[in-house]
């Protein structure tokens, strides 16, 4: 047996050798962008009909580390929807979803099984089976329901530096979308769709199971991939398309490429409605718009383009350019729940059949999705531990994108199931609160500390978090540098770690560099506590200068008893105090009668701070933070007092218009009487 | 039935008081909830410099503030109160059946019962079609309260089953179940549309036969109410073409005043003429309410197989009106 098992290793290690020479290549490999660790090659069938996929790849791993690998970790998300015991749906139900995505029917739950995994030889055939060491693992809940990861032995160890090339195959339900991957009808989106490696890092392989609340970590490769499906139906993908077959069969083989991109993702529809158009910028590269539109937003492509431009443009100049030639953008069907996510050189941006000009839909998740071919796309940090970094990050470039370029931008109500819009022209989206989601922010700001794993934190608020909070802690500091230090800041960190898994520590270390400003107390605050900012102006009172009591007329005089008051001379007394337990430097903004303005600078440390002055005029208000730079702060009303209070006729004006809704309201019901 | 129309309208021209004394009701009753949103928004803004805003016009930011603690009253104070929303969003509420603030439930209650309170009166008056003075006018009021709220009892069961068992199982069931595998936005809002339609119309059947039966209850000084149900439902048999369309334009002039008033809703920055304008919405919402109950009464009466053919009564209260009826 002994000697047996000896021969059998030797094999093995030959045809591991073999295979660890570089793979035949696809194309001529050029000097790349990214360093090109995990390489696929696919070809995979749509069975549109039956909802399934099989498929096969050959896959070209690069040990990037500094340990040899001697295991392989392999993502099957759409495990995740296997069954309800799943860390996804588990994770969902402790968010609180229930319903239609817990009830579903058989046919809409979704699977993914391996049928082969094994070493490959360098023409691409199965080599040394590797699917008996093939296993699920769980190492991050233990959920042994759960089957979004596993892993499988190598028969030699992987030496830093050394490739190996991985041939799979694995046949797949498609389900009814589950967080914008699936179908609906005759519309399919298909992502994290193939078995996919994890990240082999300095301490060993970083791979997680598939959370509800948080996305990707992978590393940059080469994609070719052939697709088929049914002949004559419309085909968007990563990368551009380099060939398009027919079979003899009724099927159409679509081949797409793309190098230093970290996924890829694709979809098909015959519904898709087609339109090109072109980005160009004096300083950036073109790049060619390709829009799958649904047609009942026929009418809308222009929206789509002009956001979509507008992000290459606003992320390109202030950070740094798109480099590949084109973008493809998705329009997904209605009730596909795809409205928006990011994947490489292509992404989904959902509309609605009534969709008011100057409101934000197309606008705003076309712009979001678009600004992740930076925030993601090229800049991936680990979507699963620091999902902040990117949906973050890009939300609020987002927001700036769209304060200069899509304004007004009217807030609006939706009515009827949502499906009939009504735009508020009395309501402007401010980008400070509104769209940096300071709202969503507020009830969660203490319900966890950003620094915690993205995956960990609490299901029913991570947004809040990841996106509100960081995009309000990043407006805070463009308000307290000033954008024209930040922006060189955010495009040395795109620069510096474009290709790249940056982790929180490169971004601060590269703020406090740029700045020139030792930030870490403000990234303490911001980034690992969950405490919340909340300053309020206590007190504001002004009285003639007066005094009252025994004072000494001259030095060596005896006491004598005065009461003296000053008409002329006003005593003005503001206490200012911090209500939240985190702390950030603001300003006190004092305005007297006489139109004098007095302008503190309060560090925020003590719990409260007076200031007193004497001054020929009454005060008539103070402001904590007048110039709003701290937008954490989650109670602003508190932070004034006027001596001139306006509470009163703001009330009796809004009462009024309230009283007019309810008295419709009452009619509605008393009309059925 | 377009005579039915004008003689309503006649009829509610000629009730000037009433439909003044029905709008001032449903102001009245709103005041109560709205001197405790009006502390609830006062104490939020205090001495804050955000009430200059606010006064002015949509501080958004601070209204999101106030929302995140409002409880009770406060939580209605949303958006959707601005304008034409404030009619798109209640509308909506009964169209999609989103419940009310418990806040606000008891005084709903509270106009409801008010309006059934007031529907003798009403009809008595509009059945009468003369001036009969604030005491006889209350008098009826209270002489047949307690048979419509018998009757209140029945009309409540229906609708209760309409909303708890016909609406869910429209829009939660057989909606879901249709659009399941749509993918077109404009097809789920069309079933959607349908199904409201359905469902509209189901319920303004049964608000065709109450109104019937009260009309019939009042103007024949019936004291069963399950007999005024039957013969309401007998009459709408006997003449269902000329009940519905008689309803349909009374609900096409609802809808004018609706279309009127989305176009001349003012916005947010000027608070008098929003209120100002809502108020005549209201009184016109009041009179179209009083139109519906005017025409009704007045076909009814038209179709009374006895009238003209007897001698014409001294109308004296509280002689049944169906007396007065007769005698023109």
């Amino acid at each position: 047996m002994r000697l047996r098992r000896q021969v059998w290793l030797i094999a093995a290690a030959m045809m591991f050798l073999a295979g660890a020479r570089p793979p035949a290549p696809l194309r001529a490999q050029e000097p790349g962008l990214a360093s090109r660790t995990a390489s696929y090659r696919i070809d995979a069938t749509l069975d549109a009909a039956a909802r399934t996929i099989t498929g096969t790849a050959v896959i070209t791993w690069r040990n990037p580390g500094a340990m040899p690998a001697y295991s392989l970790r392999l993502h099957l998300y759409w495990n995740a929807w296997r069954n309800t015991d799943s860390t996804w749906l588990s994770q969902r139900k402790l968010g609180g979803i229930t319903g239609s995505m817990l009830d579903r029917r058989e046919e809409d739950f979704g699977w993914q099984q391996l049928t082969e995994l094994a070493l490959a030889n360098p023409d691409g055939s199965p080599g040394l089976d590797l699917m008996p060491t093939f296993r699920y693992i769980q190492p991050d809940d233990q959920n042994a329901a759960d089957r979004s990861l596993a892993a499988a032995d190598l028969p030699m160890a992987v030496a830093p530096g050394q490739s190996v090339q991985l041939r799979v195959a694995w046949k797949a339900q498609v389900p009814r979308t589950f967080s914008r991957t699936g179908a609906i009808g005759n519309y399919f989106f298909i992502a994290h769709w193939f078995p996919k490696l994890g990240v082999f890092e300095a301490d060993g392989w970083n791979a997680r199971q598939f959370f509800a609340n948080t996305e990707f970590y992978a590393d940059f490769g080469s994609y070719d991939v052939q697709l088929r499906v049914p002949r004559g139906w419309v085909v968007g993908a990563t990368g551009r398309e380099v060939s398009r077959t027919d079979t003899n069969g009724d099927l159409t083989i679509h081949r797409y490429a793309q190098d230093d991109v970290h996924d890829f993702a694709w979809t098909t529809s015959p519904d898709y409605e087609e339109y090109t158009e072109r980005f160009e910028h004096e300083r950036l590269p073109a790049v060619t718009m390709r829009l799958l539109l649904q047609p009942e937003h026929r009418g809308q492509q222009d929206r789509h383009f002009a956001a979509t431009a507008a992000a290459l443009k606003y992320y390109g100049e202030w950070y740094g350019p798109y480099p590949y030639p084109q973008i493809t953008i998705v329009d997904p069907a209605w009730q596909s729940g795809a409205g928006g996510m990011e994947y490489p050189t292509l992404f989904t941006a959902g509309s609605r059949w009534l969709a008011p000009r100057l409101s934000n839909q197309p606008e705003s998740v076309t712009v979001h999705e678009a600004g992740h071919q930076f925030w993601y796309g090229m800049v991936a940090n680990n979507e699963v531990t620091s999902a902040w970094m990117d949906e973050g990050f890009n939300t609020f470039s987002e927001e700036r994108v769209q304060s200069v370029a899509f304004q007004p931008n009217y807030h609006v109500e939706r009515f009827f199931g949502g499906f009939i819009p009504w735009q508020l022209r009395d309501i402007k989206r401010s980008r400070a609160t509104d769209g940096n989601g300071l709202n969503g922010y507020r009830p969660s700001a203490e319900r966890d500390v950003p620094a915690t794993p993205s995956y960990r934190y609490w299901p029913g608020t991570h947004a809040d978090i990841t996106y509100s909070k960081t995009a309000l802690w990043l407006h805070t500091l463009e308000r307290h540098l000033g954008w024209d230090r930040l922006q060189p800041v955010m495009a040395a960190y795109f620069e510096r770690f474009r290709f790249t898994h940056p982790v929180p520590d490169d971004f601060f270390a590269i703020v406090n560099e740029k700045s020139g400003q030792d930030l870490t107390w403000f990234f303490d605050q911001v980034h690992r506590s969950s405490n919340e900012f909340d300053y309020a102006a206590e007190r504001l009172e002004s009285v003639p200068v007066a005094t009252r009591g025994f004072v000494e007329s001259a030095p060596g005089a005896p006491l004598a008893f005065e009461a003296q008051e000053n008409a002329t001379l006003f005593r003005t007394t503001v206490v200012v105090r911090r209500l939240g337990e985190a702390t950030f430097p603001v300003d006190v903004l004092v305005t007297f009668e006489n139109g004098d303005q007095v302008r503190e600078t309060w560090d925020g440390q003590a719990r409260w701070q007076p200031f007193l002055y004497e001054k020929p005029a009454k005060a008539v208000s103070v402001q904590v933070d007048p110039d709003r730079v701290l937008l954490l702060d989650v109670h602003y009303t508190n932070n004034s007092i006027t001596m001139k209070p306006q509470a009163e006729r703001a009330a009796d004006t809004w009462t009024l218009q309230w009283i007019v809704w309810l008295q419709d309201l009452m009619m509605n019901y008393a009309f059925f009487v | 039935m377009i005579a039915a129309f004008r003689d309503g309208l006649g009829r509610v021209r000629r009730a000037t008081w009433l439909v003044v004394g029905l709008w001032l009701s449903t102001l009245l009753m709103a005041v109560p909830p709205a001197l405790v949103l009006h502390g609830m928004i006062a104490d939020h803004l205090g001495a804050s410099l955000m009430a200059d805003a606010a006064a002015r016009g949509v501080n958004f930011d601070w209204w999101n503030e106030f929302l995140v603690q409002a409880a009770g009253v406060g939580q209605t104070f949303v958006p959707a109160i601005i304008g034409f929303a404030a009619v798109l969003d209640n509308a909506s509420r009964i169209a999609d059946q989103r419940a009310l603030v418990p806040a606000l439930a008891g005084i709903v209650g509270g106009q409801i019962l008010l309006s059934v309170f007031l529907a003798g009166g009403v009809l008595d008056r509009l059945a009468r079609d003369r001036r009969v003075g604030a005491h006889a006018f209350f008098s009826a009021c209270g002489l047949w309260f307690f048979r419509f709220l018998r009757l209140g009892v029945v009309a409540g069961a229906i609708y209760w089953a309409l909303f708890a068992w016909l609406h869910p199982w429209l829009f939660d069931t057989l909606y879901a179940r249709w659009t399941h595998d749509t993918t077109v936005e404009r097809t789920a809002f069309l079933v959607r549309l349908g199904l409201y339609a359905a469902f509209i119309a189901i319920l303004c059947t049964v608000n065709l036969v109450f109104d019937y039966a009260k009309i019939r209850a009042v103007v024949e000084d019936r004291r069963s109410m399950i007999g005024a149900l039957r013969a309401s439902v007998r009459f709408v048999v006997r003449h269902p073409a000329k009940a519905l369309a008689l309803y349909l334009l009374n609900m096409l002039a609802y809808l004018l005043v609706v279309g009127v008033y989305a176009l001349a809703a003012p916005g947010a920055s000027a608070p008098l003429a929003a209120f100002a304008v809502g108020q005549v919405y209201i009184v016109l919402r009041v009179a179209v309410r009083l139109q519906f109950a005017a025409s009704q009464t007045a076909l009814f009466q038209g179709k009374l197989a006895h009238a003209g053919y007897v001698a014409r009564p001294v109308p004296t209260w509280p002689d049944s009106p169906a007396a007065e009826a007769v005698a023109r």
